[in-house]
């Protein structure tokens, strides 16, 4: 408990130090890694029943040579590679902007350096690091959010391109 | 009008005085030369006898007036003897002043250098008094300290034990409360300028709030409390208003340490900008991308709504077996009901063209989301460099000496940078989400349409 407590308030201290960007930082990281473990979890456990169902339905049919044959089997494939792709583009996108949150904390520190330099007419150099710290925490946290994302999502984006193909091979058709 | 008045006035004054001189010359006239004669005769012989009685008169005076000289020189000798007696006495007075002017000296001895510290510390304690928020709840503190220090100054009274032991006590009155939080009622100016009683919580010697929160101002040379016109903004007014409202215990609170020599970071809070003069300092680039802003959110809102209810009735589409108008795959799947005895590379080519008719609908203003999102970092970057050009002629007029003059510039220059970033971010997001909303329901037209034409003709077949 008391480790606990401890911890909670090393991670509030660098959040006040941060500023409050740091709070979109966070909670945009948490929803890109809430959203990246789902699509792990998927790809382990919810896909294949996903697959599963469409090869049978596919090994179901009597005939797999036809033109219609080939139009179910690329619904089939669509229908499961839509279910496989869900919300990869919005944890790319959530990458790309961690940075961009970064920019803007650094940008709003700048400001309040310069607020305190107008305040004090710049020779307190003691009060100025405190707006030098909140611009450069949410760099330093927008960075390494984005670095994270980038490892996981290429990381989903190879499973999803890999399995998206096993699917294909899956669905033979009877020349 | 005038001048008439003053004419009819002079002749009045003349002829008054024509009046008054008339009858005298006409009683004085003699009317022959023998008349005259007898006249001056008479007249003499009157003058002489005036004369013989004012000669008389002197000489009984003179006696008199001899009298007089002896009684006056009888005083002046009398006079002399007396100041000569007095100048005695004056002389024997100040040899007992400086007697006992010395003696005094001899008394009080090293009492002297306790009295000069007695003084310099009053000095001090006036001034600190002055300044102290702790005056609005003592007062005449001060008048006190400035009485016994006329009084010390002066050199003719000694302080009493009971004033010395007074000064004392203010003094460890003063550290006394400087430690503590306090309430009472006193008189404050609002900030409209009435005068109010109420009820204020003083913090030790920093600061002084009342009941609805607000911070005041001590006014040392009117001793007079006022509600600051503009207050701090963010956190500490909640917790002025928890301090007000708190009757014991512990209750956060922001104090201004710099409290007793003038409040100087208190007043570096007020002064600094509040949210919307930030947004103002932008200037009008931070207007324009405001405004598109403003127009990616609605444009974002409206596609999303659109999108939405597509959604909706295209999973509605994909459950029913019939083709509805009223979504893009119905109308795709149309073509097919339309047209059942169409050979398939027909089929392929007109569902191809009717996706093609649908693809614009769908992605109606999702390409212009891009754009604002990509556009509004961009007008950022440009009200910087506006802004930084905007410093720099600042800096070829005043001088690079002034950080203050620079300064004001370059957070009004970084302002827009903030306000771009705060446009495009939400921005992306938005147009991931809403394109993504898009791209799904073309995936399906443009993959599964066939298919499920397909499966339509064979469950018909089989």
């Amino acid at each position: 408990m008391y480790q606990l407590n401890e911890w909670i308030d090393i991670i509030r201290r660098f959040m006040d130090a941060g500023g409050d960007v740091l709070w979109a930082i966070a909670a945009l990281t948490f929803v890109m890694w809430t959203l990246s473990i789902e699509r792990v979890w998927y790809y382990k456990f919810g896909l294949s029943k996903d697959v599963d169902a469409a090869i049978k339905s596919w090994e179901a049919r009597s005939e797999r040579k036809s033109w219609s044959a080939h139009q179910i089997r690329q619904k089939l494939i669509s229908e499961v590679s839509l279910k496989i792709d869900a919300s990869l583009p919005m944890i790319q996108t959530m990458v790309a902007l961690c940075p961009l949150l970064g920019l803007l904390g650094t940008v709003t520190g700048m400001i309040e350096v310069f607020n305190i330099m107008a305040v004090t007419g710049g020779g307190d150099a003691k009060s100025m690091a405190g707006g030098v710290s909140k611009a450069t925490i949410p760099t330093m946290a927008g960075m390494v959010a984005a670095l994270s994302g980038v490892f996981i999502s290429t990381y989903i984006k190879g499973i999803a391109g890999r399995e998206s193909e096993l699917l294909e091979d899956h669905l033979t058709t009877d020349h | 009008m005038k001048p008439n008045f003053f004419k009819a006035a002079v002749f009045a004054v003349s002829g008054t005085i024509a009046s008054m001189a008339m009858p005298a010359m006409a009683a004085d006239e003699a009317s022959s030369l023998d008349e005259l004669l007898k006249k001056v005769e008479a007249g003499y012989a009157a003058d002489a006898r005036e004369a013989k009685a004012r000669e008389q008169r002197f000489i009984a005076a003179r006696s008199e007036q001899q009298a007089m000289l002896a009684k006056a020189k009888q005083t002046l000798k009398n006079e002399e003897n007396r100041s000569a007696q007095l100048e005695g006495t004056f002389e024997e007075n100040e040899a007992a002043i400086t007697e006992k002017q010395r003696a005094l000296k001899e008394r009080l001895g090293t009492l002297t250098e306790l009295f000069g510290h007695l003084t310099s510390t009053a000095g001090d304690l006036r001034s600190n008094f002055q300044n102290s928020l702790i005056s609005v709840q003592f007062p005449n503190r001060e008048e006190f300290v400035t009485q016994l220090i006329d009084k010390m100054s002066g050199a003719e009274e000694l302080p009493s034990i009971e004033e010395i032991e007074r000064m004392w006590f203010e003094m460890q009155r003063e550290m006394t409360e400087s430690g503590k939080v306090v309430k009472f009622d006193t008189t404050v100016t609002t900030a409209d300028g009435q005068k109010e009683d109420q009820t204020v919580v003083r913090v030790g010697t920093f600061n002084l709030v009342n009941a609805d929160g607000e911070y005041l101002q001590y006014v040392p040379e009117t001793g007079a409390l006022q509600v600051l016109a503009r207050q701090p903004s963010g956190p500490y007014m909640g917790w002025a208003e928890d301090l007000a409202s708190a009757s014991s215990g512990m209750t956060a609170f922001g104090v201004d340490p710099t409290g007793p020599t003038g409040g100087s970071y208190l007043a570096a809070l007020i002064d600094s900008p509040t949210l919307s003069e930030r947004w103002h300092q932008g200037g009008v680039v931070g207007y324009v991308i405001t405004a598109v802003g403003v127009l990616a959110m609605l444009i974002a809102i409206w596609r999303l709504v659109v999108l939405s209810i597509e959604d909706m009735k295209v999973a509605k589409q994909l459950k029913s077996g019939q083709a509805m108008t009223n979504n893009s795959l119905g109308r795709v799947l149309k073509v097919h009901e339309e047209n059942p005895s169409m050979d398939s590379e027909t089929l392929e080519l007109k569902l191809s063209e009717a996706i093609l008719r649908e693809t614009p609908r769908l992605e109606r203003s999702l390409n212009l989301l891009k754009i604002i999102a990509a556009v509004a970092p961009l007008l950022g970057l440009l009200g910087t460099v506006t802004g930084m050009i905007i410093t720099f002629q600042a800096i070829t007029i005043f001088g690079a000496g002034d950080p203050k003059a620079m300064a004001g510039g370059i957070s009004g220059a970084l302002v827009t940078t903030v306000l771009g970033l705060i446009v495009a971010i939400p921005t992306v997001l938005l147009h991931t989400f809403v394109s993504g909303r898009a791209k799904k329901i073309l995936h399906i037209l443009d993959e599964q349409s066939t298919g499920i034409i397909a499966e339509h003709t064979e469950g018909k077949a089989g």
